[in-house]
């Protein structure tokens, strides 16, 4: 077990936004939460990752870092991609230098060119800034990574790559992930597990888990599971239903 | 890395001839106003400039600049420096920035020409009063500015370096203090501007000698080719002051905002 939230519970100026959520994610695992938009997930994952303490219950952690990666890239305008790159590294004390030469190693990762690392934030294309949002999380070596929508941005031939280059480096680097997102096939691909939230109430309505581990399924299966459950499974059908209404 | 500092640098110096034209306007109506209402009320550009030549060549014209300057620049960094670190501090507090606004609009109400009365029965006539009435004036433009600049840093990067494990001090230096720059420097500017037109003035008014004092000789002696040789001194030491310190800092702090300009744009 690396993470454990505990009959989380939070309110915003009075209205309940999470309601006894209680989460566990295992070494190696990535879990996707899916929900309607508005129902709390970025809070739950703000919660986990500790930008604040929830009103009640309590988060448990047995790792010694973590990194996330949020829905707009969020980088500083005023570094390059190669000091963006190493800003968690530059938090933990990492000489230049060294900070320097991990970043390029992850900008090869990721698949950024070389020549953009020399490149400010506005220079860069809205894909290539999640690529390097992405590789600014991997600089220190996350045990756990949190991810809010990252890709909901991209358009979908970008956005299979870098699912792909999630998949893909939480094998090779054994990270486990809390992958937030409102697109259920992305979480049938990305994911060991989908916990779905409620649309209102702030409460975990359900779970279901996917066949076979990520990157080893073929896209035809990851279509009809995504499918059969937005069409089939009432547990899906109350959060798409009320996202279609709305 | 140097080479290309330098290469800014020129970049920089070239861009002054744009500076230049704009002068030289300014030059051109004031030439017109004088062939229109004569030497007596608007000298000539030439004749001012050669009563400056004039003025520079006695002894007393370098203590006099360097007297005024000093005044100017002590206020100014006293201001800047004093203003934009309570800014800082009030800029992360609502309840702070809410309680003091209205002590800044009493203070920036208040006419400068009150202070230097006020200054000058508190410090007496001297330097003293020249610098404080300059601090007063200053101060509270550098400090609106710094606490707006804070006020309006970017929490979603702050929240991003604290899921990295920043503390509130490496946060200030790299999320808040880069943003910050682009609210002081204006704010600055506006501070250096303040403090050489309240530094003559207090001069002027309290009778402590430097561009202040000389001006007021040149009115009782009715000669408006000095003084406005004297005018024309604050305003290009202004300048310099602008646009050789505060300009060049600036265009090194923010290349990250050039980089997002379009090629034709530039300069
Ligand atoms: N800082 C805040 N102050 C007040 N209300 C907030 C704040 N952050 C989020 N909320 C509210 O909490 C609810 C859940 O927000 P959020 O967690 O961002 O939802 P999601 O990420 O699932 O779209 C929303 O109704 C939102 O308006
Ligand atoms: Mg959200």
């Amino acid at each position: 077990m690396r993470l454990a939230l505990e009959r989380v519970g939070h309110a915003f100026l009075g209205r309940t936004v999470l309601d006894d959520v209680s989460l566990a994610l295992d070494a190696h695992e990535t879990v996707a939460i899916v929900g309607p938009s508005g129902c709390g997930k970025t809070t739950l994952l703000a919660i986990a990752a500790g930008l604040f303490d929830p009103l009640s219950g309590g988060v448990r952690r047995a790792y010694a870092r973590h990194a996330a990666v949020f829905q707009e890239p969020r980088l500083l305008p005023w570094r390059t991609a190669r000091e963006n790159i190493g800003y968690g590294l530059e938090v933990r004390g990492v000489r230049r230098r060294a900070r320097h030469a991990i970043a390029e190693r992850l900008a090869e990762a990721v698949a950024l060119a070389p020549e953009d690392l020399d490149k400010f934030p506005v220079e860069l294309s809205g894909g290539m800034r999640q690529r390097v949002a992405f590789a600014r999380a991997l600089a220190i070596d996350p045990e756990v990574v949190f991810f809010d929508e990252p890709f909901t941005a991209l358009d979908v031939g970008l956005r299979r790559a870098l699912q792909d280059l999630v998949i893909g480096s939480a094998r090779e680097r054994g990270y486990a992930a809390l992958f937030v997102t409102h697109d259920l096939l992305e979480a049938v691909r990305v994911a060991h597990r989908v916990i779905v939230m409620a649309h209102r109430g702030g409460r975990l309505a359900g779970m279901r888990t996917v066949a076979d581990a990520p990157g080893w399924r073929d896209e035809r299966t990851i279509w009809q599971t995504a499918e059969a459950w937005r069409t089939g499974d009432p547990l899906f059908a109350h959060v798409f239903g009320v996202e279609e209404r709305a | 890395m140097i080479v290309r500092a330098l290469g800014r640098l020129g970049r920089y110096a070239w861009s002054g001839w744009a500076g230049l034209t704009g002068l030289c306007c300014i030059a051109a109506a004031w030439q017109a106003g004088h062939e229109a209402y004569g030497s007596f009320i608007l000298p000539a550009p030439l004749d001012t400039a050669r009563a400056l030549a004039a003025l520079a060549a006695s002894p007393e014209f370098l203590r006099t600049a360097t007297e005024t300057t000093g005044r100017a620049l002590a206020g100014f960094t006293l201001a800047a420096v004093g203003g934009s670190l309570i800014g800082v501090l009030a800029g992360y507090s609502h309840a702070a920035i809410r309680a003091v606004k209205p002590i800044l609009t009493v203070v920036l109400g208040v006419p400068p020409i009150a202070w230097i009365v006020l200054a000058l029965i508190w410090f007496g006539s001297g330097g003293g009063t020249a610098i404080a009435t300059v601090l007063i004036a200053a101060l509270p433009i550098a400090f609106a500015g710094a606490a707006e600049g804070v006020a309006t840093r970017d929490r979603a990067l702050d929240a991003m370096a604290r899921a990295f494990g920043a503390g509130p001090l490496r946060r200030f230096r790299s999320v808040v203090l880069p943003h910050l720059v682009s609210h002081l420097f204006p704010a600055w500017t506006t501070t250096l501007g303040t403090s050489f037109k309240v530094a003559v003035m207090a001069e002027l008014l309290s009778n402590a000698g430097g561009i202040g004092g000389a001006l007021a000789v040149a009115r009782a002696n009715l000669d408006v080719a000095d003084a406005m040789a004297w005018v024309v001194l604050v305003v290009g030491l202004l300048l310099a002051f602008e646009y050789g310190v505060l300009h060049p800092v600036r265009e090194e702090l923010e290349r990250w905002r050039a980089a997002g300009v379009p090629w034709g744009v530039k300069r």
